[in-house]
């Protein structure tokens, strides 16, 4: 407040000086005036009341409901967005739940199938064991078949051979009953 | 050339008569008037589209509804609320007579110790009638300072008594000095430019555009003072806080 004051004693010297020879003709300030008093107090009243009137019932609520309106729009507006971005990370959660599940079910579902492909496999292969087993049976029997039908083709030539052997020595066909026994002899005594 | 008091003239427009009073129509009255069509305008015209982003004139009206809001709210609290309109209004009529008389050619209603004083007196009537209403016998304890030896009181509580009493002068003075200094000096130093002449008269010329800067500062500085002061003392009434 100082530069007001000192203006105020700035201007109360100038009136002192300069305004004293019209002091006496103007009859001094006229804010000292008193008949001036009633008119002007009377229409401060009427402003100041219908000023009063036009603020409270006019300009306070558009203002203070413009203000509350904004305030509720920006914090509306601000909720809303909160509550998007909620959505949006409840949406990230669960699509990557989603994609863990899947994660997990198909590494589920390979192991399961590796195990059962692997079970099937095994099946298979002892399966294809016990026919080969079968088959190699089978073949050994076969095998076991020939021989003795070779060895007995051995035996009856051995006979003829000695047959023959003993024609071109004595002579004279041989004694079948007779040679028959001695390669049976022959035979045993190996 | 004319007295630099000459612009404070009361100059009655129109004769009016309401029983023995006179309720004479005078340019005081004319630019009250000027003063609260124009508030009115910046703040029902200004706030008629209540748009939520709001346009020049509705961000004018806002910012001086927020300013006032704040100065309450701030300076009273919560209390204050009811009294908002009053003190609204007077920051507002205050502001527009300070600054519509900075108008060449122009009167200032707020020039007049009259029209300060006649607010100032509603502001400590109503203040001390609301501080009665709402300690009733106790609002006397203001007077009091606490923890303060018995003897010191002797000399406190006149002081006290005094500078209570002293409020609507000083606050009503307060705003019409500073209104009759400045448009004084402008004048005075206008009377300069005059006399001094196309040679001379730049000096005072130039003065004058620098006072009437200071002028709009003060024009609403002493709208401001007005206002708060109404605010504290509604706050020592209200919360009888010193």
């Amino acid at each position: 407040m100082r530069i007001p004051v000192y203006s105020a004693f700035a201007a109360l010297a100038v009136l002192g000086a300069s305004g004293a020879a019209h002091a006496a003709a103007d009859g001094g300030m006229p804010q000292l005036n008193f008949h001036d008093f009633a008119p002007q107090i009377v229409w401060l009243v009427i402003a100041f009341a219908v000023l009063y009137f036009v603020m409270s019932k006019a300009a306070i609520p558009a203002i203070s409901g413009t203000l509350e309106k904004r305030q509720g729009k920006i914090q509306g507006d601000l909720d809303a967005a909160e509550k998007a971005s909620e959505e949006t990370r409840a949406l990230v959660t669960a699509y990557e739940k989603r994609l863990s599940d899947a994660r997990e079910q198909a590494r589920r579902l390979q192991r399961e199938r590796s195990e059962a492909d692997s079970a099937a496999a095994t099946a298979r292969l002892a399966e294809l064991g016990q026919r080969l087993g079968a088959k190699i049976d089978e073949a050994e029997k076969r095998i076991a078949g020939q021989r003795s039908q070779v060895l007995e083709g051995i035996e009856d030539m051995a006979h003829d051979i000695a047959a023959d052997v003993y024609a071109k020595l004595a002579g004279q066909p041989a004694d079948k009953a007779a040679l028959g026994a001695k390669v049976a002899l022959a035979k045993g005594g190996r | 050339m004319h007295s630099p008091m000459e612009q404070f003239e009361i100059k009655r427009l129109l004769d009016l008569r309401i029983g023995s009073l006179d309720a004479s129509y005078t340019n005081s009255a004319l630019w009250m008037t000027i003063a609260v069509v124009l508030a009115t305008l910046l703040f029902v015209y200004g706030m008629r589209q209540r748009a939520l982003v709001p346009g020049r004139l509705q961000a004018v009206a806002e910012l001086g509804y927020e300013f006032v809001a704040g100065m309450v709210r701030d300076n009273v609290g919560n209390a204050g609320k009811k009294y908002f309109p009053f003190i609204l209004t007077l920051f507002v009529f205050i502001l527009f007579c300070n600054v519509l008389g900075l108008v060449p050619y122009s009167f200032t209603p707020t020039s007049h110790i009259i029209v300060t004083f006649s607010m100032a007196i509603v502001v400590f009537i109503g203040v001390t009638i609301i501080g009665f209403a709402r300690h009733g016998l106790h609002f006397l304890e203001f007077f009091v300072p606490k923890g303060v030896p018995a003897w010191l009181l002797v000399i406190l509580v006149p002081i006290e008594v005094i500078s209570y009493f002293v409020r609507p002068f000083s606050l009503s003075i307060r705003l019409f000095a500073n209104m009759l200094a400045g448009h004084t000096m402008l004048k005075v130093f206008g009377g300069f430019v005059v006399m001094l002449g196309i040679l001379a008269g730049w000096a005072p010329l130039a003065f004058i555009v620098a006072l009437t800067g200071l002028e709009l500062i003060i024009a609403f500085l002493q709208a401001y003072v007005f206002t708060i002061l109404t605010c504290l003392y509604l706050n020592d009434a209200i919360h009888m806080s010193h």
